[in-house]
């Protein structure tokens, strides 16, 4: 494959009282030219620290300890820090999850665009300020001209996370990641600016990587599934196919979990008991067995790999039994 | 505000208060003449008021021994103060940022921590001794600056200027340790503030981030801190005017503190306090005008 | 963990070799009958005016007195007042600030306003103010460095116990019907000591400085007897004929509060990392 983003055995630790401890264990993904793939998790599971660890915005002591990634068939892991700041916002944009503290405080909104362009291509300062002035009317901004020259504190939460989608997609990038993007906004801008989302990545042409821990903004937006736990992906796979019918034990509970309008409220809720593995207790075996209603014994002592099942990348060594397979799918 | 307001009403106690121990050097009855005609005899508030309404006309009062008015020989020596203020300032101001920006680029490596220890030095060294090095140097062994004197800038800009290094350059010594501090942990701070990694999300270099990102954000709360480090170089003017030979208020201060002029003192103190209030005003101010969010709230 | 166990491994000894350093400084202070080789007040040991040497190791000054004896005294003069200022400090501060912090309502309120426009004024001038009213002299000089630090040390007194009441085992203790003062002096002291301590050394060293100014610019003691601020100036008014006589004073003046400075510093930090580690 030449296009698209190739993530490949990725690896971060973090600083634990134990010493550095690996936070995002060996994962690998594709992410297909044009395609959106949602990656969900708890906290603590490590989607996060995947996405900054592929815009290298990272800071000591969280590192990364080992991986590649490959865009359009180049290698991009190992370019100087010098040759990637060109890939960050010129190939890949970044959205971040709360809009008024990503955004410089004293600079107006416009100039913190313009500063984008200018930076991933040679256009001169009035084409740029045009530019700019076009991104916001796309993103939905009213007013644009006028609004070029606000303050971040001047916009509302949604809108100004428009002014943030807007700055990513300036340099033009191929790849949208966006961590979190609508957790801090209310139920109906959020879905607001992932329907934005979703209409600019089509007219761009745009790989979208969404990090969420909502199913429902994944099933919403996403062509596929990753599903991580404890810095291990679990599931991975095209996303109808696993909400219609989740393989691994976490994928289920999940989904079980999931609360809407048509839930029985005479029924308890259902949760997942228990805590996810701080990177300091992650010990061999599955990650997820103390907190699995399918643990054996096999679960605690070995490890568990993706496996190809159904279409799609399962890590649970019980995946066959516990979903009634006959082994051979 | 008020605070300040409150401390000014104590200061004229005191003095007023010590008045009745102080002696002027003369027979009894001298004494409670003199007394007599400066009012001191009247009880304490009535002195206290009438000394306020006569500042708010701007009348100091007559010194006690020169009989000149005081308002007349702080008007002479106050742009003396004021010049030597301003540089001082401005020279901290100058030194601080480029230090400070020398130390950010590269944090923990070795130019960071010489200057941070340069630092805790300049804030143990006490004003004075700073500048009797510096004359000790430039004065006696090298030879190559005046060690006392004053020129007014109307009469010879050169030699005026060539007299005020020494003096700058201690009262900036003393300073820029503060400024330099403050700055420093504010921009350290900003490194990780989240807008930061946003810029370096963009693909923007990091000398940019550093001067048109952290930078500013940080020189809004250290304006603050400006403001406070001018007022209290209005208090170390005093003792550099005295051992420079610079006829300043300070100086005035230190005069008549010696010789219990108390009304040039009280004089003296109240525009040091005012002069303190109104850069402190002026600085709040100034960071409106950097901030929009403050400027918006107003 | 390592690294900060080395840390304070590396404060401690810090701290010591200051201690020690200020505690021989002292020393030599209060015995500088026994310690300085020359009377101070011995006219014409040598030329005035000498350059440093092995029979006077800070040279001498204008009258032929030596100058180390001079400054033995003189520092033990300079470091008595600093020391008692920062008693008054400590007494008066903790005082102030316990009484702002355990009474509360408006008096918490009179109180710290009082202590923030103290703090405003410029502390020179206001010494200057009052010894320019009460006289200088020992005892004045005292006093009046002693009242200007207080309010800083009532503000992190009060601060200090605000804390400590806020604690789960003062409120526990009050619960089990013990009473407040005897809560406060028992548990709420020892672990405020600490801080007020380090606070001394800090006053200690702001009030060097300012003994020194208000001695350099004449407002200080008075001669016959001399603190090293005097000695200050009495060499600074000489100091086109030798600047050994200005230069020493000045550096032992440095050099106490550097010391005081430095212990108050790494005193804080084994404090801190006492606190994080238990």
């Amino acid at each position: 494959m030449n296009t698209g983003l190739q993530v490949r055995n990725l690896s971060v630790s973090v600083p634990t009282t134990s010493g550095q401890r690996l936070a995002v264990d060996n994962i690998s993904f594709d992410l297909p030219k044009g395609k959106s793939i949602a990656l969900v998790g708890e906290s603590g599971s490590g989607k996060s620290l995947t996405a900054y660890a592929l815009m290298r915005l990272l800071r000591a002591p969280v590192q990364i300890e080992g991986g590649e990634v490959v865009l359009n068939g180049e290698l991009i892991s190992n370019l100087t820090p010098q040759e990637f700041r060109k890939i960050r916002g010129g190939k890949i944009g970044m959205v971040y999850q709360d809009p008024m503290s990503a955004l410089n405080p004293l600079m107006k909104i416009g100039k913190q665009i313009v500063e984008s362009i200018l930076a991933h291509s040679d256009i001169e300062k009035n084409a740029a300020k045009k530019r700019a002035i076009q991104l916001l009317q796309e993103v939905g901004i009213p007013a644009a001209e006028d609004s070029f020259n606000a303050y971040p504190f001047e916009f509302s939460g949604g809108m100004l996370q428009r002014v943030v989608i807007a700055m990513a997609l300036s340099g033009n990038p191929e790849i949208l990641i966006a961590d979190e993007a609508t957790t801090a906004l209310d139920v109906t801008t959020q879905s607001r600016v992932l329907n934005l989302i979703s209409q600019l990545a089509y007219d761009r042409g745009l790989s979208v990587l969404l990090i969420t821990h909502d199913l429902g903004v994944a099933a919403q937006f996403a062509d596929e599934l990753v599903v991580m736990y404890a810095g291990k992906i679990v599931e991975y796979g095209e996303i109808r196919g696993i909400f219609s019918k989740p393989l691994h034990p976490y994928t289920q509970a999940l989904l079980e979990s999931r609360c809407d309008y048509t839930i029985d409220f005479t029924k308890p809720i259902n949760t997942i008991l228990g805590q996810p593995p701080k990177p300091e207790n992650r010990t061999s075996g599955c990650a997820f067995a103390p907190r699995c209603k399918f643990k054996e014994d096999i679960c605690e002592s070995n490890d568990p790999r993706l496996e190809s099942v159904l279409h799609r990348s399962v890590a649970c060594l019980r995946v066959n039994e516990i979903n009634a397979l006959s082994g051979r799918e | 505000m008020i605070l300040v307001f409150l401390a000014l009403r104590v200061l004229p106690g005191d003095p007023v208060l010590a008045k009745y121990g102080a002696s002027a050097g003369a027979t009894p009855e001298n004494l409670d003449a003199l007394r007599e005609e400066a009012g001191l005899n009247r009880p304490l508030i009535v002195q206290l008021f009438s000394w306020l309404g006569g500042i708010a006309v701007g009348n100091f009062g007559n010194s006690y021994f020169s009989q000149l008015p005081v308002s007349q020989l702080i008007w002479e020596r106050l742009p003396v103060t004021i010049e030597l203020t301003f540089l001082i300032v401005l020279l901290s101001c100058f030194i601080a940022l480029f230090s400070t920006f020398l130390s950010v680029r590269k944090p923990g490596k070795k130019i960071d921590r010489f200057l941070e220890n340069l630092t805790s030095l300049g804030l143990a060294i006490p004003n004075f001794i700073v500048g009797i090095i510096l004359v000790i140097t430039f004065s006696l062994i090298w030879g190559i600056l005046p060690s006392r004197g004053y020129v007014p800038i109307s009469e010879n800009l050169f030699e005026n200027l060539k007299l005020m290094i020494l003096p700058t350059f201690t009262g900036a010594i003393v300073a820029t340790p503060y400024l330099n501090k403050y700055l420093r942990t504010s921009m350290l701070e900003l490194q990780a503030a989240p807008f930061v990694r946003t810029a370096e999300g963009k693909g923007l270099s990091h000398s940019n981030i550093l001067y048109r990102h952290i930078f500013p954000n940080a020189l809004v709360p250290t304006l603050t801190m400006l403001g406070l480090i001018v007022g209290y170089t209005l208090g170390g003017v005093l003792v550099i005017e005295y051992m420079f030979g610079l006829p300043g208020i300070g100086s005035l201060a230190i005069e008549s503190a010696a010789t219990r002029d108390y009304a040039i003192l009280q004089g003296v103190s109240i525009l040091i306090m005012t002069l303190f209030l109104l850069t402190t005003l002026l600085f709040d101010l100034a960071c409106g005008l950097v901030d929009p969010r403050i400027k918006s709230n107003k | 963990m390592t690294t900060s166990t080395k840390k304070k491994g590396n404060v401690r000894v810090l701290t010591r070799i200051s201690s020690i350093a200020l505690f021989f400084i002292l020393f030599a202070f209060i015995f500088a009958k026994f310690v300085s080789p020359y009377d101070p007040t011995e006219l014409a040991v040598a030329p005035p005016f000498s350059s440093p040497s092995w029979a006077h190791f800070f040279g001498t000054d204008e009258l032929g007195r030596d100058s180390f004896s001079r400054s033995l005294y003189g520092g033990r003069i300079t470091v008595l007042i600093s020391i008692l200022a920062a008693t008054v400090a400590l007494f008066l501060g903790t005082i102030w600030g316990f009484a702002a912090g355990i009474f509360k309502g408006w008096l918490d309120e009179v109180l710290m306003r009082t202590a923030d426009a103290m703090m405003a004024i410029p502390a020179l001038l206001f010494a200057l103010v009052c010894i320019s009213g009460l006289g200088a002299s020992f005892v004045s000089l005292t006093l009046v460095a002693g009242i200007l630090l207080s309010p800083s040390t009532a503000r992190m007194a009060r601060s200090a116990l605000l804390v400590e009441i806020s604690t789960d085992y003062f409120t526990a203790g009050i619960a089990s019907g013990l009473s407040r003062w005897k809560l406060i002096w028992n548990e709420v002291m020892p672990n405020v000591a600490s801080q007020l301590l380090v606070q001394f050394s800090i006053n200690a060293a702001s009030a060097v400085m300012l003994e020194a100014a208000l001695s350099f610019i004449g407002l200080g003691v008075q001669p016959p007897s001399a603190s090293l601020g005097t000695l200050i100036l009495q060499g600074y008014a000489k100091i086109y004929n030798s600047y050994w006589y200005v230069l020493f004073p000045s550096l032992l003046v440095v050099l106490i509060i550097l010391l005081f400075n430095a212990i108050a510093e790494n005193m804080r930090i084994s404090m801190e990392s006492d606190k994080s580690s238990s």
